[in-house]
């Protein structure tokens, strides 16, 4: 039977920070997950944290941690150490980041012609964070018969008032759409495919061109920046941002789409490369179906994929499975919210008022701060503090209770932070437990 | 602003199929005739049913007298509105639990009522349909159907406009006045731009349905209506082809209809003071699914999209004593009634059609039609059961395979699919909204089935919004309906967002709740939905246009 040193559950930014970590200080590291995460619909930045009023993320972030529930109260610590230690992995990736806690939270235009609050993005959108300075322009630019990205309807939202929260934005916006090659005639069109095609030298260069001209025939030009689709390239990022900022005439910067994310997209990639080259596991694909638990202690853990069922030996479980919508708490008819892997006890408000009336109000719903509650090290307890579930497990992410990551929009940096400090934790280093005895008695196959 | 004047022969005051077919008829008869609604057409009980045109097998054991009428116009239907059908068949299966007397009898009730009703072995039914209860014991066929309710509006009006007649949506009658006994005029108010209109019609006919007392009320009538609130829920699959029916007498849960890519489960009965009390609960919910379990035994494991109400117009005639004046809604007739306001009430002007399903409103239509014609002195005959609506003539039956098959012919590919759920493509949409003119992304959505399907709107709502902001004039800020505005394409998302969310909350949880979590993470995390409101920038924006 395997055995690893640590198991994490679940591919989304928590969990693949935690394997990450654990890989990289040479621990033998499992991270299994029944699909891909949040990264592949998510925008591709770092979310820290941004609340009305509060001027940069570390403010933003001080502020959360005064409430003792919230997560940041046990992970604020950890979180810039955190940080700068995943930037600097994903530099290392070729996929560098821009913006620091201490910058301003800023407005970057979004696909619906809104904006949101950023200030940590990869380099490929960082142009969107830098303040608009006076006669700057900016042009919204997309590929005609795309259906994700509508040049006129995010202009006209972005010339809107109070679009760039009563801050300096751009003097003038304006949509233009331009016919790339063979984009009109294609069947099936969607971001990955728009990726792929950026990422074949020829037509990127006919594209390019393309939009330079059209720059040219629109009288588009002079100081100012461009919003393309968050599509430039996959696998060849680097290259294609590169070519792109060289060769057109505006600066440009890449807007998150809906679902498949592009950028999402590259963070997983980038994290799962650095992963494997630390000599760390991650399958995708595996549903975990069963944790074993002898005297007190994770064992093993039993996972299933084309019907049959593998079992890996290890003593340290980290549990990164997500909030609800990434299927780490799971909603029950009778108004209980479960934690399906270990049934750990869950914090969550009454049935009656799991969710608002309007779910866009600012505020969103009660239930979105429902989640596991842990101890300064990430350890889970119930509701009056004493240690829930069995010994070896750690709870990171938007699993943890007390944040509304939608609203504070802190949910990659409690993920990053909460994995770094849960690897923390494990780490072979660490006076390590005796190895449990082989239990492959228990697991019929 | 001015008030214009308008002078028709009659004024429909509600959009519903009802309001419709009477427009349609008296058109065909040669009056001028103008129908307002308060909202857009098919916003009430009309578009708030569970899909099913009535065999009457349903209605046969308790109410012969509107079973026959169901399956006349069940026929009727078939010949003039075939694109709106889709033939699935229905079928009444008995549980275990059903009363014996009750099944015996239900083949014989049907023959006496004129509905072909033939048994079928119980392992034929299983076969053709495996996610019934293997412990049903008999099954029936009926000529059950689904019926598509905006689509047979639509006609309708669109008939009645090739015959001269006028339909508005979101204009509401705020005022209608007396000159003593007889009624003088009418106000309607537009609801988008506020104008007011002053409506001087030889006749009023009031096909407001559960709202008809208050339209009453503003010409000083009492009209008590009995409110019957229905619950439904929608799946995010059709677990059934054919309509099922449970044979036993009406109750929750007992009937399921495929409607297009999903199938709904209704239907619960509470009487209601008010209504546009639209509320479900939870326990309404779980209400249905237990029972709908005899049926369906899987139901607690399948995803539930949405739940939602409707409410039936059920009128209790006050002289009525007896348990047909009991508070069980059920127990009301579900027949129609015309209400002759000057004979009832001595009020001249006026009639109200109450009562009625949807599979008989072309019969409704007909006899307020009738009825206001013998006011006006005229005897030109209803031709509306013989003739196809506008675009049926020759259409066959809609099928599930319908628009997937269109678009292959066309050469397929998702590039042009705005909703890939109910496969809406961006041609579509650009004809209801050349139809339309400025409109809400729910009027899409009832218009061309955009965001019905099982996203609910999630991955194509932003893309309708974004085609109307391309569609409107650089510059230009509009008042186009409630709830939409083509210049501010993240206001109508926003309305439309919070709209639909209304039928998650009793149904939120497994992967609808997921579900629900994950479009809540696109909206607002990615897409900043609510991130350039007052809240991080400390400026108010009031420039939301009709939305408020």
């Amino acid at each position: 039977m395997p055995s690893a040193d640590a198991v994490v559950v679940g591919a989304g930014l928590a969990g693949l920070s935690a394997t990450l970590a654990l890989a990289e200080a040479g621990a033998r590291v499992h991270l299994l997950a029944k699909g891909h995460a949040s990264t592949h619909w998510a925008s591709g930045g770092l979310d820290v944290a941004a609340l009305p009023r509060a001027v940069t993320v570390r403010e933003a972030v001080a502020r959360l941690a005064d409430d003792a529930r919230h997560p940041y109260a046990i992970l604020s610590d950890a979180l810039p150490p955190a940080l700068e230690w995943i930037r600097g992995m994903l530099q290392h990736e070729g996929l560098p980041y821009v913006g620091t806690i201490d910058g301003p939270v800023v407005p970057v235009p979004t696909s619906i012609g809104a904006t949101r609050p950023a200030a940590i993005l990869p380099a490929a959108q960082a142009a969107a964070l830098r303040p608009w300075e006076p006669g700057e322009r900016l042009v919204v630019c997309g590929p005609g018969g795309f259906k994700d990205y509508w040049p006129h309807a995010i202009a006209r939202g972005l010339r809107r008032a109070g679009a760039w929260w009563g801050s300096a934005g751009p003097e003038r916006v304006d949509p233009l759409v331009v016919e790339l090659p063979g984009v009109r005639d294609r069947l099936n069109l969607d971001a990955i495919e728009l990726a792929r095609l950026f990422e074949e030298p020829g037509w990127r260069c006919d594209a390019f061109a393309a939009i330079r001209r059209a720059l040219i025939i629109g009288g588009l030009d002079g100081p100012g920046r461009m919003a393309l689709p968050a599509v430039l390239g996959l696998d060849d990022h680097a290259a294609v941002l590169a070519e792109a900022t060289s060769e057109l005439p505006l600066e440009p910067f890449e807007v998150p789409l809906t679902p498949p994310s592009v950028p999402g997209l590259r963070l997983y990639r980038a994290l799962r490369a650095a992963i494997v080259r630390a000599g760390g596991r991650v399958q995708i694909g595996q549903a975990v179906v069963r944790i074993g638990v002898r005297d007190g202690r994770i064992v093993e853990v039993a996972m299933e994929a084309a019907a049959r069922q593998f079992v890996v030996r290890t003593d340290m479980l980290i549990m990164a499975t997500g909030g609800i919508a990434g299927g780490g708490l799971v909603g029950h008819p009778d108004g209980t919210l479960r934690e399906p892997l270990l049934d750990l006890p869950v914090e969550a408000p009454p049935a009656m008022s799991w969710l608002a009336r309007e779910p866009l109000a600012a505020g969103g719903h009660p239930l979105e701060a429902a989640g596991i509650r842990s101890d300064a090290e990430l350890r889970p307890v119930d509701a009056s503090g004493r240690p829930a579930g069995p010994a070896g497990v750690r709870i990171c992410g938007s699993l943890l209770a007390g944040q509304r990551y939608l609203r504070e929009r802190c949910g990659d940096g409690v993920a990053v932070a909460s994995g770094w400090l849960a690897a923390g934790a494990h780490r072979p280093s660490a006076p390590r437990r005796d190895a449990p005895q082989s239990l492959a008695g228990e697991v019929a196959g | 602003m001015g008030e214009r004047m308008l002078t028709p022969d009659v004024l429909v005051i509600g959009g519903g199929a009802t309001g419709a077919g009477l427009l349609r008829d008296l058109a065909r008869r040669g009056l001028r005739c103008l129908l307002v609604d308060r909202s857009d057409f098919g916003t009430g009980t009309s578009g708030r049913y569970h899909g099913l045109l009535h065999s009457g097998g349903r209605y046969v054991s308790k109410d012969p007298s509107a079973a026959r009428e169901c399956i006349v116009e069940n026929q009727v239907l078939r010949r003039i509105a075939a694109g709106c059908i889709e033939d699935t068949g229905g079928i009444f299966v008995a549980t275990p639990d059903d009363p014996d007397d009750y099944v015996d009898a239900f083949p014989g009730a049907c023959a006496a009522a004129g509905i072909d009703c033939d048994e079928i072995p119980v392992t034929e039914t299983l076969r053709r349909e495996p996610a019934l209860s293997p412990a049903i014991r008999r099954a029936f066929r009926v000529p059950d159907a689904a019926l598509e309710p905006w689509q047979l509006i639509e006609a309708n009006l669109a008939d009645a406009r090739a015959h001269g007649a006028d339909a508005w949506p979101y204009q509401r009658v705020v005022a209608i006045q007396r000159d003593g006994r007889r009624i003088s005029g009418v106000t309607v108010r537009d609801e988008r731009s506020g104008a007011s209109t002053r409506v001087v019609p030889r006749m009023i006919a009031s096909a407001a349905g559960a709202w008809a007392g208050q339209v009453a009320a503003l010409a000083g009538v009492e009209l008590m209506m009995s409110p019957g609130k229905g619950t439904m829920i929608v799946y995010n699959q059709r677990m059934t082809d054919t309509v099922v029916n449970r044979c036993h007498p009406p109750g929750d849960g007992d009937i399921m209809v495929p409607v297009h890519t999903v199938a709904i489960l209704g239907t619960t009965e509470e009487l209601v003071e008010d209504p546009d009390d639209d509320e479900t609960s939870s326990d309404e919910v779980q209400a249905l699914i237990n029972e709908g379990e005899a049926l369906f035994p899987a139901l607690r494991r399948m995803r539930v999209l949405r739940a939602y109400t409707g409410v039936r117009p059920l009128y209790r005639d006050p002289a009525v004593q007896g348990p047909e004046a009991s508070d069980d809604g059920r127990a009301i007739s579900r027949s129609h009634i015309i209400l002759d306001h000057e004979a009832r009430d001595g009020v001249e002007g006026l009639i109200s059609i109450v009562g009625g399903k949807l599979t008989t409103y072309r019969l409704m239509a007909e006899q307020a039609a009738n009825a206001v014609c013998a006011k006006l002195g005229m005897s030109e005959p209803c031709t509306t059961a013989g003739e196809p609506l506008p675009g049926m003539g020759d259409s066959r039956a809609h099928w599930l395979g319908h628009r997937l098959a269109e678009h292959e012919d066309r050469g397929g590919g998702d590039a042009d699919l705005i909703c890939e759920c109910e496969m809406v493509t961006r041609a579509m949409l650009e004809r209801f909204l050349d139809r339309r003119g400025p409109c809400s992304i729910d009027d899409i959505r009832r218009g061309t089935r955009l965001g019905m399907g099982p996203c609910q709107g999630g991955f194509c709502t932003f893309r309708a919004a974004a085609i109307m902001a391309e569609r409107a004039p650089d510059g230009h800020t509009d008042r186009a309906a409630p709830g939409g505005s083509a210049s501010d394409p993240e206001g109508a998302l926003s309305t439309f967002l919070n709209e639909r969310s209304k039928g998650t909350r009793a149904v939120a949880w497994g992967r609808q709740l997921q579900e629900l979590w994950m479009v809540t993470g696109i909206y607002v995390g990615v897409m900043g939905l609510e991130g350039s409101s007052s809240e991080h920038g400390g400026e108010a924006t009031e420039d939301h246009g009709a939305v408020s």
